[in-house]
């Protein structure tokens, strides 16, 4: 994995219209193999990002909670 | 203290604002425009979808205070490292500077949009775009209106769903409900982005028959086929298109260092005091900011305020807040309220909410010369996202 391939997206605090505005853009901006870190603070951002993978046959590898973070990282391996 | 010189680019919502706002006599004041007349954008929806005629626009010289310089000309470069802004007819050093250039739209961006931009319009770009549509409206006789935005980045979040509620209020009215099937379309994966506000609206667009497409976002149109393609593989066809142009941080303007920007060229900034990026001197608010907030007037509004605080006093710092009004139709609203600390909170839909709204429109002018300052102050407090949830619940 090198740093081009590797995008990180910092949503915290974003609630409208939200991390999947971020998480679109970058997605038009990627190519397959491309690994995406999105952080967010909305809980809510969990279930709309997994109901993004499943829509655009994209992976949610991991999902993490920290105190202040939610981590989530997302592979394209469709585009 | 020596006065020192601040040079705000772009006298939109959020440049005029903060040039009234400074301590007059502690700066010299410039602000630099391409254009003399100040638009109030969301009187676009008004003049596409209810045929307004009046236009909202002022000259820019009439909203600033007297001891503010406006200088008409059309930034081409900015040198951060040195202090410079650089204009086709000249150069301004600057001891401080804000970049308010606001977003501008771009139907060449999606691949099919600029052929039928130009003849079906748009909300989103300016009066003639926006007649269009209204034009296009009162010609159209059944069949398929596809509504939404073309790119995830767009000004007001609520705009795209208002042009639905609107749209249908126009054909219901018209008596066309029997014969046209209105379909929404949205990136997000609901009609309304933030869930509280769209567990309120979606029981609308069902009730009003609009059919919502989620995870639409446009990836190309044909347009000799009428059809509209997303990324994620759908299609809608359509009879009449109303789609927003994509919307990105203006072009044409060189940033020393281009680090400064981000894909969208919107300007990197830290989110509580809107610096520029590695620069102590340079802020950029409103639409032009990379701040994740809404692309609204309101915040144009509030961050223009917070880096008047901090050039006059030293301190202060943006919550986040958004506070967007939301015209549902037949004369009914909501507002999207909600900051870094809450996300967006349920909030009723009423008809006074609506007219808040249009109290917010007739106050405009006045509002930029900071006349109803108090009165805001009062009113923000008020609508805290935080002691409005006590009120209104999860
Ligand atoms: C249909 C619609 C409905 C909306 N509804 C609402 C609403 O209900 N409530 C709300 O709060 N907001 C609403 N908005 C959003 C609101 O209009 C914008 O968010 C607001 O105008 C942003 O202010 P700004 O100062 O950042 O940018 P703008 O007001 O867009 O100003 C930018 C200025 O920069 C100037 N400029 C650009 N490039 C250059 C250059 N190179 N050199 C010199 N000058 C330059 C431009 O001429 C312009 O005057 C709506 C917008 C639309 C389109």
């Amino acid at each position: 994995m090198t740093d081009q391939n590797r995008k990180l997206i910092d949503s915290r605090g974003s609630s409208c219209p939200g991390p999947i505005t971020d998480l679109a853009i970058a997605y038009r901006n990627s190519k397959i193999g491309d690994e995406i870190e999105l952080w967010a603070t909305d809980p809510g951002v969990k279930a709309d990002i997994q109901a993004w993978a499943s829509k655009t046959g994209n992976l949610v590898e991991s999902i993490t909670e920290d105190k202040d973070r939610i981590t989530i990282m997302i592979k394209i391996i469709k585009r | 203290m020596s006065r020192k010189s601040v040079v705000i680019i772009g006298g939109g919502a959020g440049g005029t604002i903060l040039a009234n706002s400074l301590r007059k006599n502690a700066f010299d004041i410039t602000v630099i425009d391409k254009s003399d007349k100040h638009y109030f954008q969301p009187q676009f929806l008004y003049i596409a979808f209810k045929g307004s005629k009046e236009n909202m626009v002022r000259n820019e010289r009439s909203l600033l205070k007297k001891h503010v310089k406006l200088v008409k000309e059309s930034v081409s470069a900015v040198d951060l490292v040195n202090g410079i802004v650089k204009t086709v007819d000249g150069e301004y050093r600057y001891d401080y500077l804000v970049i308010a250039t606001g977003i501008t739209s771009n139907a060449s961006l999606i691949s099919g949009l600029a052929e039928i931009n130009e003849k079906f319009g748009d909300y989103h770009t300016n009066v003639e775009q926006s007649k269009k549509v209204w034009k296009n409206l009162n010609g159209f006789n059944g069949g398929t209106i596809a509504i939404g935005q073309s790119y995830p980045l767009c000004k007001c979040p609520p705009s795209p769903l208002e042009g639905a509620f609107l749209t249908e209020e126009f054909i219901n009215l018209k008596g066309l409900k029997g014969k046209t099937k209105i379909i929404f379309f949205t990136p997000y994966p609901r009609a309304y982005p933030a869930e509280k506000v769209n567990d309120e609206v979606e029981p609308l667009l069902k009730a009003r028959g609009i059919e919502v497409r989620t995870f639409f976002d446009v990836d190309r149109i044909d347009a000799a086929g009428n059809t509209i393609y997303s990324i994620e593989g759908d299609s809608i066809k359509y009879d009449l298109p109303i789609i927003i142009p994509p919307c990105k941080g203006v072009s044409g303007i060189r940033y020393e260092p281009q680090s400064i920007l981000n894909t969208d060229n919107l300007i990197k900034v830290d989110k509580y005091t809107c610096r520029v990026e590695g620069f102590d001197n340079a802020f950029a608010i409103g639409d032009a900011a990379a701040i994740p907030t809404s692309k609204s007037g309101v915040d144009a509004h509030l961050e223009a305020k917070v880096v008047a605080k901090i050039l006059n006093k030293g301190d202060a710092k943006f919550d986040g807040r958004t506070h967007c009004p939301f015209d549902v139709g037949y004369g009914k609203g909501t507002f999207v309220i909600g900051s870094y600390d809450e996300p967006v909170i349920r909030y009723p839909i009423t008809h006074i909410n609506l007219f808040m709204k249009h109290v917010m429109a007739k106050i405009y002018w006045g509002s930029l010369k900071g006349t109803y300052d108090d009165i805001f102050d009062i009113y923000f407090k008020e609508t805290n996202p935080a002691k409005l949830k006590k009120k209104y619940g999860k």
